[in-house]
């Protein structure tokens, strides 16, 4: 068909038909990048007010006016943040590295698979509540239980490990078979070839989704107040009630006193820097393990 | 190739022992006693933690849940003990093997923010703020209001009842209050920690109710008078039993409290609410503190018993500087009885019982 044979009437109204749909997409960036815009002014605003040397220094108090701060809920985070991470990574790289590698597309693997998307979408919640049935409630003599920090940790474990399963197996099904065929041609075994070839050359993306998974599990809520329960003072004993920093947030923002308000909105800051930080490094990484 | 095949362990190896740092560096400060539940005796359990530690006690992490949920939480023995202002039932006591006493008096406030209205000298009736909660009042310039205020140039704003959105203690206490002076209310909606209002919205615990309340034009709420007091929040007189508007106040809390029929009540649940008096203030109650009866860790239990000690005998700066009312003498005793149910094979756990 030749150019000719376009009608210039029709042309012109789908010209405008597209002018006209391209406005709204710009319309609808728009709108979310403004309210994103938003949130993140007024966080910083209301952060940067409740912020202060303090914060970073001193444990939080319930009273207000004893210089109290969010160092207890700082380092509670980090530890059940990093067990958590140190729990789920290896078992999401295992079953990532099964499904891509070694499962394939099997029956058992699809099964996995589908598992795994069930509960990389599951409620955070539903994970709190079930590790609270079973850590936290005691159901022996012997399994003392109560809210812990480790509860804490195994939770956001399981939060953790089906996010990096799903980016490890991706990221290894990218790994080009040139690699595999050349490891098996000089004599390697599948396992030799899958540790020494397939991950190291898959390492950066592993590690982009360990990351990301971090990102995710640091500021989650839900799954905390039913396993590591919070605490006012300093708890690193992981068989007790452990701070956090979300659920100073939570505590705190619908706490009495406005002292805690603001210190609830510097906590929200810390998270929000924490995540944008992991999300930069992730990236930077990436690229520079990609490059080399 | 040979770079990133080490990497990974490396990484390992240095967060591993980050964490373990991290975790050997504070283990010394751990929480020896976790308690759970009301928030309406929350800022004065806080503030008596606070300084029992500081005098080298024991340390308390006690998290404000809700009443229902301290209640839960203490029979599913997650935590070493539960709060609650709503005492619970004697069968479910004895069901859970659970022993209950009162640590503390407190009373609920009415707290409003009227535009233009100095909410501290608006006159409210229990019958007028039940009929709020039930839908049947609905602006602030309501004929019945205006003729309890000559002079008060209420505006023509809608009334946005506040109530607990979690299974609440003050809600037990309020809607107990309510439905002891307003009919309908008794009948359709009734007392409970858990009711189904007719009007307005909910907001979990008491800080919530008193933040709802806050940001909404019109807004009434119910909150423990700390919670007023520290929000800076207006809070109406409310007729008395005898008649009297009073302002809620210490002294009003005060004489309520000191007709408490405390050595008839089963459990140690003495009402004190709408006691006659002329200087009564109507809403008054203990709060709970309930205990296993079996505790698994002895020791923590003897813990908690020794933090209630030294809170009924030095606790009292804290309870006049927030405005709560302390037990009578004769009442802390009877609570001390009462640990002595409290068994670790067959001794009691208190070293007071003999």
């Amino acid at each position: 068909m030749s150019i000719a044979a376009i009608n210039p009437a029709n042309y012109a109204r789908r010209r405008i038909f597209s002018a006209f749909m391209d406005m709204l997409c710009v319309l609808a960036a728009m709108v979310g990048l403004v309210l994103l815009a938003l949130i993140l002014l007024t966080l910083v605003q209301k952060g940067l007010e409740g912020m202060g040397l303090n914060v970073f220094t001193h444990a939080m108090r319930n009273t207000p006016g004893q210089g109290g701060g969010l160092a207890n809920a700082i380092v509670g985070s980090l530890i059940q943040t990093g067990i958590g991470a140190l729990i789920g990574a290896p078992l999401g790289i295992a079953v990532g590295v099964y499904l891509a590698e070694v499962g394939r597309t099997g029956r058992f693997a699809s099964v996995v698979r589908f598992v795994n998307d069930i509960l990389l979408s599951a409620p955070s919640i539903l994970i709190g509540l079930f590790v609270y049935e079973i850590l936290v409630v005691p159901h022996a003599p012997f399994l003392h239980g109560g809210f812990s920090g480790m509860a804490g940790a195994v939770a956001l474990a399981l939060l953790a490990m089906p996010v990096v399963a799903r980016t490890t197996e991706d990221i290894i099904k990218l790994v080009p078979d040139a690699f595999r065929e050349g490891s098996v041609a000089l004599g390697a075994r599948e396992s030799v070839t899958i540790i020494r070839v397939v991950i190291p050359a898959a390492f950066g993306g592993i590690l982009t989704g360990i990351l990301l998974a971090v990102a995710r599990i640091s500021g989650e809520t839900a799954p905390l107040i039913f396993t590591s329960f919070g605490s006012y003072g300093w708890s690193s004993d992981l068989w007790h009630p452990m701070a956090s920093l979300p659920i100073a947030i939570y505590r705190y923002a619908a706490g009495v006193y406005d002292e805690h308000h603001r210190l609830a909105w510097a906590g929200a800051l810390i998270i929000t820097v924490a995540v944008l930080m992991l999300n930069i490094v992730s990236r930077v990484s990436h690229y520079l393990i990609s490059k080399r | 190739m040979k770079m990133s095949k080490i990497m990974p362990r490396r990484m390992a190896i240095g967060a591993l022992a980050a964490i373990a740092a991290l975790a050997s560096a504070g283990a010394a400060f751990a929480d020896e006693i976790t308690g759970a539940g009301a928030t309406f005796p929350q800022p004065v359990y806080t503030r008596w933690a606070e300084q029992y530690a500081g005098q080298g006690g024991d340390t308390l992490n006690y998290q404000g849940i809700g009443s229902g949920a301290g209640v839960t939480q203490i029979i599913n023995r997650t935590v070493d003990f539960g709060a609650s202002d709503a005492p619970v039932a004697p069968e479910r006591l004895a069901s859970q093997n659970l022993v209950q006493f009162p640590a503390v008096i407190g009373a609920v406030v009415v707290a409003v923010n009227i535009p233009g209205v100095d909410g501290n000298a608006l006159k409210l009736t229990g019958p007028l703020v039940g009929d709020m909660y039930l839908g049947r009042l609905r602006m602030w310039n309501d004929a019945r209001i205006r003729a309890l205020n000559p002079g008060v140039n209420l505006p023509a704003v809608a009334i946005a009842p506040v109530y607990r959105a979690d299974s609440s203690g003050t809600t037990n206490i309020f809607t107990t209050y309510l439905s002891a002076v307003n009919l309908p209310f008794n009948t359709t909606i009734g007392a409970g920690s858990s009711v189904s209002f007719r009007a307005g919205i909910g907001a979990p615990g008491n800080a919530g109710v008193a933040g709802a309340v806050r940001n909404t034009r019109g807004g009434i709420g119910y909150v423990e008078y700390a919670y007023a007091t520290e929000n800076n929040m207006q809070t109406p007189m409310l007729q008395n039993r005898s008649g009297q508007f009073v302002r809620p106040s210490v002294q009003a809390f005060a004489a309520s409290a000191a007709q408490a029929p405390w050595a008839t009540a089963p459990n140690m649940a003495a009402s004190m609410i709408n006691t006659a008096g002329a200087a009564n203030w109507p809403i008054v109650s203990a709060t709970y503190i309930l205990l296993p009866k079996n505790p698994a860790d002895a020791e923590r239990s003897r813990k908690v018993m020794q933090f209630f000690d030294w809170a009924f005998r030095s606790g009292q700066g804290a309870v006049d500087a927030l405005h709560y009312i302390p037990l009578p003498a004769a009442v802390q005793n009877q609570a001390r009885q009462r640990w002595c149910q409290v068994r670790s094979g067959n001794a009691p756990v208190w070293n007071g019982c003999h």
